[in-house]
């Protein structure tokens, strides 16, 4: 919250005044964040437990018991170095490909006035409408066809020009003073130009946004890795930890189940640990990149 | 859908005017694109050839090479038996030192039929569950050919479970015979001798005497997951000689076997005396625990709870033959088990043969997948060998179980797997009729049909939405 | 605003043309600059939807010669009621989710837009930590917490002398436990959208109502509510698409169960695709499709009439 504090810290000031007790609200806020809070903490921490424990007794805590154990057993039994690995490519590659493209296309549709320039907007639309799910066999033998089932290009190409991201974009690209890009013009920039050196800068809080965003979608995909990205070497980090869950929720035949939870909390811990940093460190971008470009009231 | 949805207020800015003839060219470049795409994209008719020469065509054939050499992919399913089989690669190798295996743990369920349908990246061999083996069975070599020295000494029920339409589409890898498993220690204290148990009629009694000596209990063990407690179902079927469909798929629930068999579990359900929960999860181990639930009537990889999940009762349970359901009658049934596939998309699907005939037939191999390992030191109890040779109750290849305080289960499962009756094949269907047979049982647990209800409404949804649409 | 912006956009033209000619001209740059989003969509999404559509009127299984079946997958399905039922399962989960969503996300949002409020940092923060965190780990936590005898969820009312609740194993409860994790998951955002809207909204506008003596309630009601109304209709069309579209959710914590009460249209799209009937998943595919994008509409309607 840096430049905008200042003109809606007046509307704040009303605001309060339509709430209850300062002190009710308190109260509301605290307990629905700890509500938000605890199962990712009751994961974290019960990762460390025995695994006959994190069953028996779920919301115990020994200290003197705590164990390494469901970290080992889970990496001596899936590739999660491997799924870490293929994870952070496709979040590379596609991630760049969003962030740079989602942009340029949401600035042609923001400050241009073209003809057919509804009709492709309304193909962003439909893309925001279809389930993923619906194109999952098409794509899976297209795939096929350009013989790219268990490949990077595979993981990383559909949805890559995410429409969720044009369509925000547009709006925060809609915001910037035509006069900058006309004075740009006036000097000599020639279109692209204007798109790299005066829209991408004056949005960056948005694009920090959108980042951190994209980061999230890309690293939690998975129906789509699972499909296409058969063969071990090409799994990311979610087919990992859905290969694990399936032990428990499948057909869990010979499989412990406290000895399977274990580990798959153990997973999921680090699974999400890197994520949670990195929306940490980032998070004031993130939340203000979202409210810079959100539709407006 | 036109401009101002969810339109910004700035969004009508810019007024350039005049349509540009632009707009043709670009339609045209996508155009051209899709058509492009279009012509290398996949055809759904790539007819292939029906009849018999076709059939001879997808017979797999053993390599013939002295040495045969390659790379070949195994799946399975991660965990414990990943690890065992994992270990027997080494043994392979001594064998066949040019054939490369690799072997990866896979979310098999979730990637099969999309590997199978792309044809990409197939693995050479897959280990999958025997009710859904019929289900891939385009995708899969007929191993008929390959499997002739073996087929008189492997289970019957095995084959039955892995043919259709006259082909044999899984190498067979564990007999499991259902077995009744129950907690010595618990009965004798409540002074019920299970061994005098002989028909389900027995079984019911003693549970009636094991609920008057601790009150609150629910002896018999009923199956919550409906995939499970259909694959139960078919055990107690299996036992009758019976099954969901015959080797034609017609179906044959509609049958005086399925109604005794429904009807005892109706029974147990109604009069109390069993404990419906799914299969190991913490709430059935609770009541496996406190004494609450004595009987298991279940496969014989039950033996893996009291050895390794049940820490409390561990020793105090026993396993013996199921009873019959008549005098005299069959003393088991099958209940689930695996079986190796190999896809006709595989590159070197007659390499993986050699492994799986290494594993299953050859006495270095099964030996190092039911005997001692560092998976499990005792041996692998959850299951025996589908094979004959290797299933001799005089040579136990696993050791007592400590955790059934120190029986010798390869006697007891070898001896009920003997009794299994054959002539039970698994339609191609079988998964799919969970949503409605085994939907239907688990309805009836709730007191909401009859057993002839379950009968009649599961017959009628199967019909239509499963084999009217093969 | 809208002087300038209207004196910037009569200079801006004339400034336009008087630039040497660049060496991308203007008429043809926004037809590049979004180029590489329609090549992807005609060949991820067009061609895959053509195919579909193809398939839909075929018995194709995956492998051999199609049948072309005409309208045969359509008729099955609009006269088979698990259809109707994953539909209707999809139904319920937004009836329990997007309404509770709009008005706790809204509360929370209003609140937080209070400068005054300590650990307004925090409570961002701690919102949005659900929504950061990798489905499939959040699912499988959630059958681990929900367990009927043995997860911390029963332990807790036991705590306070509950008896255990079959969260997961009974059709009354496995869809509002499905509809908690959804809103668990996704409010945080929705929480972050609405607090934009509510910047948004002049000052002034509170402080004449302040001074004409509106209650607080009333200015919620007839101030918060209205202004940000596009924002909390933006929100509601976000959540009917994703609550339609729903799939991995179901898919882990419960694969549909107990008795298809969690089957949601996207599951269910799922299962014929397991199961092999590709045809009949295709068809499946269009009309869901069709009611996903009617339900927009509808949506997109209700919002154009607030202009």
């Amino acid at each position: 919250m840096t430049t905008r504090t200042a003109r809606p810290a007046r509307i704040r000031a009303a605001t309060t005044r339509a709430l209850p007790t300062a002190l009710g609200s308190q109260a509301f806020l605290l307990l629905l964040a700890l509500a938000f809070l605890a199962p990712v903490a009751w994961a974290l921490i019960s990762a460390f437990k025995p695994a006959t424990q994190i069953i028996s007794d779920p919301l115990g805590l020994d200290l003197t018991a705590l164990t390494l154990d469901n970290y080992r057993r889970m990496f001596a039994d899936v590739p999660i170095g491997q799924g870490f690995l293929n994870t952070a490519v496709v979040l590379v590659a596609k991630g760049a490909i969003t962030i740079f493209f989602a942009p340029l296309a949401a600035y042609a549709f923001a400050k241009y006035r073209f003809p057919g320039r509804d009709l492709l907007f309304g193909m962003v639309l439909i893309t925001l409408m279809l389930p993923t799910i619906v194109l999952i066999i098409p794509l899976l033998l297209e795939m096929k066809a350009l013989g790219w089932v268990n490949t990077y290009q595979a993981l990383v190409l559909p949805g890559a020009v995410d429409a969720f991201a044009i369509f925000w974009m547009r709006q925060v690209i809609a915001d910037v003073p035509d006069e900058l890009l006309d004075a740009a013009r006036v000097d000599g920039a020639g279109e692209f130009g204007i798109f790299t050196r005066i829209v991408l800068p004056v949005i960056r809080p948005a694009l920090a946004g959108l980042a951190v965003l994209t980061v999230m979608n890309i690293y939690n995909d998975f129906v789509w890795p699972v499909v296409v990205a058969s063969s071990e070497r090409m799994a990311t980090l979610q087919v990992v930890l859905s290969t694990l869950a399936q032990n428990i929720t499948g057909n869990r035949i010979g499989a412990d189940y406290a000895t399977v939870t274990g580990e798959l909390l153990a997973a999921a811990s680090i699974a999400l640990v890197p994520l949670l940093l990195v929306f940490v460190a980032l998070q004031r971008h993130f939340i203000n990149g979202i409210l810079a470009g959100s539709v407006k009231g | 859908m036109h401009k101002g949805v969810l339109m910004h207020p700035n969004q009508n800015t810019r007024t350039t005017g005049g349509a540009s003839r632009r707009t043709a060219a670009s339609a045209a470049g996508a155009l051209t694109l899709a058509i492009a795409l279009a012509a290398c994209g996949p055809s759904i008719t790539s007819g292939e050839p029906g009849g018999a020469e076709a059939a001879s065509a997808d017979r797999l054939q053993a390599p013939t090479e002295e040495s045969p050499q390659g790379e070949i992919t195994i799946w399975d399913r991660s965990g414990d038996l990943f690890n065992v089989f994992d270990a027997v690669i080494d043994d392979f190798n001594e064998v066949y030192p040019d054939v490369v295996v690799h072997h990866e743990a896979v979310d098999i369920d979730a990637k099969l039929q999309n590997t199978l349908i792309t044809g990409t990246d197939v693995p050479d061999g897959v280990f999958l569950d025997d009710a859904k083996v019929a289900g891939f069975s385009d995708y899969l070599w007929d191993l008929s050919d390959v499997l002739e020295p073996y087929t008189a000494d492997i289970a019957p029920q095995k084959i039955d479970v892995n043919s259709l339409d006259g082909a044999i589409h899984g190498v067979p890898f564990d007999l499991d015979p259902g077995l009744l498993f129950y907690n010595e220690k618990a009965l004798t204290e409540a002074g019920v001798d299970a061994t005098q148990i002989e028909t389900y009629d027995d079984l019911l009694e003693a549970a009636r005497d094991y609920q008057e000596a601790v009150p609150g209990s629910k002896p018999i063990h009923l199956e919550q997951s409906a995939f499970l407690g259909q694959l139960q179902l078919e055990m107690y079927a299996g036992q009758l000689g019976t099954s969901i469909a015959d080797e034609n798929g017609e179906l044959r629930l509609d049958s005086d076997e399925y109604r005794q068999v429904l009807g005892w579990l109706d029974t147990v359900n109604q009069e109390g005396l069993g404990t419906r929960a799914e299969y190991l999860s913490p709430s059935d181990v609770g009541a496996l625990e406190s004494g609450d639930q004595v009987f298991y009537p279940w496969a014989i990889w039950f033996s893996f709870a009291p050895e390794q999940q049940l820490t409390e009762t561990s020793g105090d349970w026993r396993a013996m033959p199921l009873p019959a359901w008549e005098d005299g009658g069959a003393r088991s049934g099958a209940m689930g088990g695996s079986s190796f596939v190999l896809p006709k998309d595989g590159e070197n699907a007659d390499l993986a043969w050699l492994f799986y005939e290494f594993l299953m037939f050859h006495e270095d191999g099964y030996r190092a997948v039911w005997g001692e390992n560092d998976t499990y030191p005792n041996g692998l109890a959850t299951s025996i060998p589908a094979y004959a040779p290797a299933a001799d109750p005089a040579d136990p290849l696993f050791g007592p179980v400590e955790g059934l305080g120190g029986q010798d289960l390869w006697t007891t499962a070898v001896e009920a797997g003997e009794e299994i009756p054959g002539g039970a094949p698994a339609p191609t269907w079988w998964t799919g009729a969970v949503d409605y047979l085994g939907t239907n049982v688990q309805r009836m647990y709730d007191g909401d049909l009859t057993p002839d209800e379950v009968i009649e409404q599961s017959t009628a949804d199967i019909q239509t939405n499963l084999v009217d649409r093969q | 605003m809208s002087v300038l912006v209207a004196a910037e956009r009569s200079r801006g033209h004339g400034a336009g043309r008087s630039v040497l000619r660049p060496w991308l001209p203007r008429k043809v740059a926004p037809y590049l600059f979004v180029l590489p989003f329609v090549a992807m969509f005609v060949a991820f999404s067009v061609y895959p939807m053509l195919f579909t559509l193809r398939l839909s009127f075929t018995d194709w299984r995956g492998s051999g010669a199609a049948q072309w079946v005409g309208w045969d997958n359509y008729a099955y399905l609009l006269g088979n009621e698990m259809f109707w039922g994953s539909l209707g399962n999809s139904a319920m989960l937004w009836l329990m989710i997007v309404p509770v969503q709009v008005v706790v996300g809204l509360l929370v949002a209003v609140l937080l837009n209070n400068a005054k409020l300590r650990m307004r940092s925090f409570y961002r923060i701690a919102f949005l930590v659900p929504f950061v965190t990798p489905l499939v780990a959040v699912a499988q936590i959630w059958v681990v917490v929900f367990d009927q005898n043995y997860g911390a969820v029963n332990g807790l009312l036991n705590l306070v002398g509950l008896p255990d609740v079959g969260w997961l194993t009974t059709s009354e409860f496995a869809k509002p436990t499905l509809a908690l994790l959804f809103l668990w998951k996704t409010t945080g955002f929705i929480v972050i959208i609405l607090l934009s809207g509510l910047q948004s909204i002049d000052a002034s506008v509170y402080e004449a109502a302040s001074i004409d003596g509106a209650s607080r309630s009333r200015q919620l009601r007839s101030i918060t509510v209205p202004l940000a109304r596009r924002t909390l209709m933006f929100s509601v069309v976000l959540q009917t698409l994703a609550v339609f579209q729903m799939f991995a959710e179901p898919f882990v914590v419960t694969d549909g169960g107990p008795y298809n009460s969690t089957t949601t249209a996207g599951l269910h799209l799922y299962e014929h695709i397991t199961r092999g009937d590709l045809g009949t998943g295709a068809a499946n595919s269009f009309l869901l499709v069709i009611v996903v994008m009617g339900l927009s509409l509808v949506f997109v309607r209700l919002l154009r009439t607030e202009d």
